[in-house]
């Protein structure tokens, strides 16, 4: 025997053909949980066969659905069903041994139904840096792109992880940073051009002087039009 | 089939030494391995906090300000995650069992300022 | 006939380890049927899961149990383990096998204790507790711990086990070899734990597989089926690995496969030693599990197997965690075990289910 584990779908009207089927082939009822999502109660049934274990998940429950019960076929789920309907709200039909809402006396209803206000806060960061994410792997997934790019995306991909405060603030020293850097370029430029304006004779120099004003002109009246 | 089939059992325990020791007279030697409790070597300590972060029942409090380095014995379940965390290993486990206690309380230690650490060579 | 009669069973009773409780209706001395109840230590681990990162909630897992405290951790971190594609180290997998191995030798005598305790045989409880009590030491001296471990971690364990730890490991249970073995011959030949064994909350092998039951209660019903026969982690190196069956399907036939299983763990434990090899203990885990990843795993625990399930969602935190554990497996067969036997021996019936209802609720 070797052990395997799968995932699998059904859905709420499959369900009773499903464990009948299932039980029919001589599976093995593992168990039955529910997961709290935001539309609704995901329910997995487990079931193992010569160690192959599979689970069949029914997304979305909601509260008007009735779920009918397996109880029937697999006994042992009576303990699953009852707690399902406690914990989670689940509606579940004709339960063998149906305690009717009494399996765990609670003081608060469905109690692993709710969410805290800092878990939303956590859901939504989580949700953010996944977003993150696919905008750098989109990134990556351009390489004809050039660095800067790249790295603008990679960036931007950071920033939206971020809250949107902060964002702005690194959005502006990011900017600040390269106005600063550009501005540094340009004075090195000009210096270097001095050196060498400096080392020629005076009229050649001068010449040069009026082509690269020509030259900056132009290139201001070619910006201006841009825009 | 047949009773009294633990009989030699019973009766050799007669003239054995008792498993069971006269607690608190007398005490079980104390394993190697044992957790025990944490400590703190305060003079390496940089209260950087990290064993608060991961601490999973919140035992270890740490203040920046007040030097303080806090711990409740009563809260701490002996995982050893502060210790592997440390960054500058100052925390251990030190193997004992912690003593005995009618209440609850606090273990406060004070972190000293580091000390300045004198130039390697003044004069150049 | 006489009328039936519903006699309210628990939640504190003096037979029962723990909180459970039982509807038994009766007619005369004879149980007709037993409705089981439970909640009476629900604690809500699984939803601590969300405030808890993955690497802090194995202290919780283990806490689940105090007598399944390694299997816990042990399937809490093997199910994140594979959430996250984590390949642990040979030698991490080896020592969690015998870890594991030890853990189950101590349930199990601690189970026979509360057995013969059940049937009122003081002294063979007090013997069975003083061999446990030696592997308690093995644990007090390789973890730091007696009952919880706080060894295992995601991607590995925290502690070695040294090669002089190993000949005293070896060493002590071969001590615990011989007593244990006059003490199983009391448990098999002894007329007064047969008079209260034998033939009592028989269950077919039917009966059992309708009732999906799992774990030494169901090998006792001739139910092949373990999983630590499926060759995962530490048991896949093991030369051979046979399930212990009974076909007799009583308490009797339920105690003699626990007996025996502790021998077997012995050998298991000793094998593992010999073949232990030497590495790394741990291997680094980083980041978290994916949003929407989910993973299941089963256990094999002293009572039974153990399935869990995790759901990451991007962050440290899972969504959910669900820990299924054997005892709320086998409720069901214990209610079907429990159909037509004597009202006194009812006490005896749910022992040999080795309920924990601690685990159950977490």
């Amino acid at each position: 025997m070797e052990y395997r584990s799968d995932f699998s779908r059904c859905t709420i009207d499959e369900l009773p053909a499903l464990s009948s089927r299932l039980k029919a082939e001589g599976w093995r009822f593992v168990q039955m949980l529910c997961a709290n999502t935001d539309d609704g109660i995901d329910m997995v049934y487990s079931f193992m066969k010569d160690g192959h274990l599979v689970n069949y998940e029914i997304k979305g429950v909601t509260k008007g659905d009735v779920v009918p019960s397996i109880t029937n076929d697999f006994i042992a789920a009576f303990v699953f069903e009852n707690e399902s309907h406690d914990l989670f709200g689940v509606n579940i039909s004709d339960i063998a041994i149906d305690f009717k809402g009494h399996f765990y006396d609670l003081a608060q209803a469905e109690p692993m139904t709710i969410i805290s206000p800092a878990q939303k806060a956590a859901k939504e960061k989580a949700a953010k840096l996944a977003a993150a994410k696919a905008a750098k792997e989109k990134a990556a997934a351009a390489p004809q792109e050039d660095d800067a790019a790249a790295k603008q995306a990679e960036l931007e991909a950071k920033l939206a992880a971020m809250d949107p405060e902060k964002a702005a603030k690194v959005r502006a020293a990011m900017e600040a940073k390269a106005k600063k850097e550009a501005a540094a370029l340009a004075q090195a430029k000009e210096k270097a051009l001095e050196e060498k304006l400096a080392g020629m004779d005076p009229e050649k120099a001068a010449k040069v002087r009026a082509a690269m004003a020509a030259k900056a002109a132009q290139a201001a009246s070619a910006k201006k039009g841009g825009e | 089939m047949g009773g009294f089939k633990l009989g030699k059992m019973t009766l050799g325990s007669l003239f054995k030494k008792p498993e069971t020791v006269m607690y608190p007279l007398e005490t079980k030697p104390v394993p190697k391995g044992l957790k025990g409790c944490v400590e703190n070597n305060v003079s390496a300590c940089i209260l950087c906090g990290i064993c608060a972060k991961r601490c999973p029942c919140g035992a270890i409090v740490v203040d920046k300000k007040a030097r303080t380095w806090t711990i409740d014995r009563f809260r701490c379940v002996q995982c050893g995650t502060c210790v592997a965390e440390c960054p500058k290993s100052c925390l251990e486990m030190n193997p004992t069992r912690p003593k005995v206690a009618k209440e609850k309380s606090l273990v406060e230690l004070h972190v000293p300022e580091p000390i300045a650490e004198p130039l390697q060579n003044p004069n150049g | 006939m006489g009328k039936a009669t519903v006699i309210p069973f628990g939640p504190q009773h003096p037979v029962l380890p723990e909180p459970l409780h039982l509807d038994l209706v009766v007619e005369d001395e004879k149980v007709i049927e037993a409705i089981p109840q439970i909640g009476f230590v629900h604690r809500g681990l699984e939803k601590l899961v969300e405030t808890r990162d993955y690497n802090q909630f194995i202290y919780v897992a283990e806490r689940i149990c105090g007598i399944c405290a390694f299997g816990h951790s042990l399937g809490y971190a093997e199910t994140v383990e594979s959430l996250m594609g984590v390949e642990v180290p040979e030698r991490a997998e080896y020592l969690r096998g015998i870890w594991h191995e030890l853990s189950r030798i101590h349930s199990h005598i601690l189970w026979l204790g509360l057995a013969a305790d059940a049937f009122g045989f003081e002294s063979l409880f007090m013997h069975c507790w003083r061999l446990r009590e030696r592997v308690l030491s093995i644990f007090e001296a390789t973890t730091g711990g007696r009952v919880i471990f706080s060894v295992v971690k995601v991607g590995g364990v925290t502690r070695d086990i040294s090669a002089d730890q190993f000949a005293e490991i070896k060493m002590t249970l071969e001590g615990i070899k011989d007593e244990y073995r006059q003490i199983v011959n009391t448990f098999m030949k002894d007329t007064s734990v047969k008079n209260r064994t034998v033939g009592v909350g028989y269950l077919s092998t039917e009966a059992a597989l309708n009732a999906s039951m799992v774990g030494p209660f169901a090998r006792a019903s001739n139910v092949p089926y373990d999983v630590r026969s499926l060759g995962r982690g530490a048991y896949g190196k093991l030369s051979d690995f046979q399930p212990i069956v009974d076909t007799q399907g009583d308490c009797y036939a339920r105690v003699k496969v626990r007996a025996n299983e502790v021998l077997q763990s012995i050998d298991i434990i000793e094998e593992l030693i010999a073949g232990i090899p030497t590495g790394d203990i741990s291997v680094p885990v980083k980041g978290s599990p994916a949003a929407g990843a989910q993973a299941s795993n089963v256990v094999e625990q002293p009572r039974g197997e153990c399935y869990y399930f995790a759901r990451g969602n991007g962050t440290k935190y899972l969504d959910r965690m669900r820990m299924r554990t054997p005892t709320s497996q086998n409720l069901a067969g214990m209610v079907k075990a429990l159909e037509g036997c004597e009202l006194s021996d009812v006490n005896m019936i749910i022992l040999t289910i080795d309920p924990c209802i601690s685990c159950t609720e977490r």
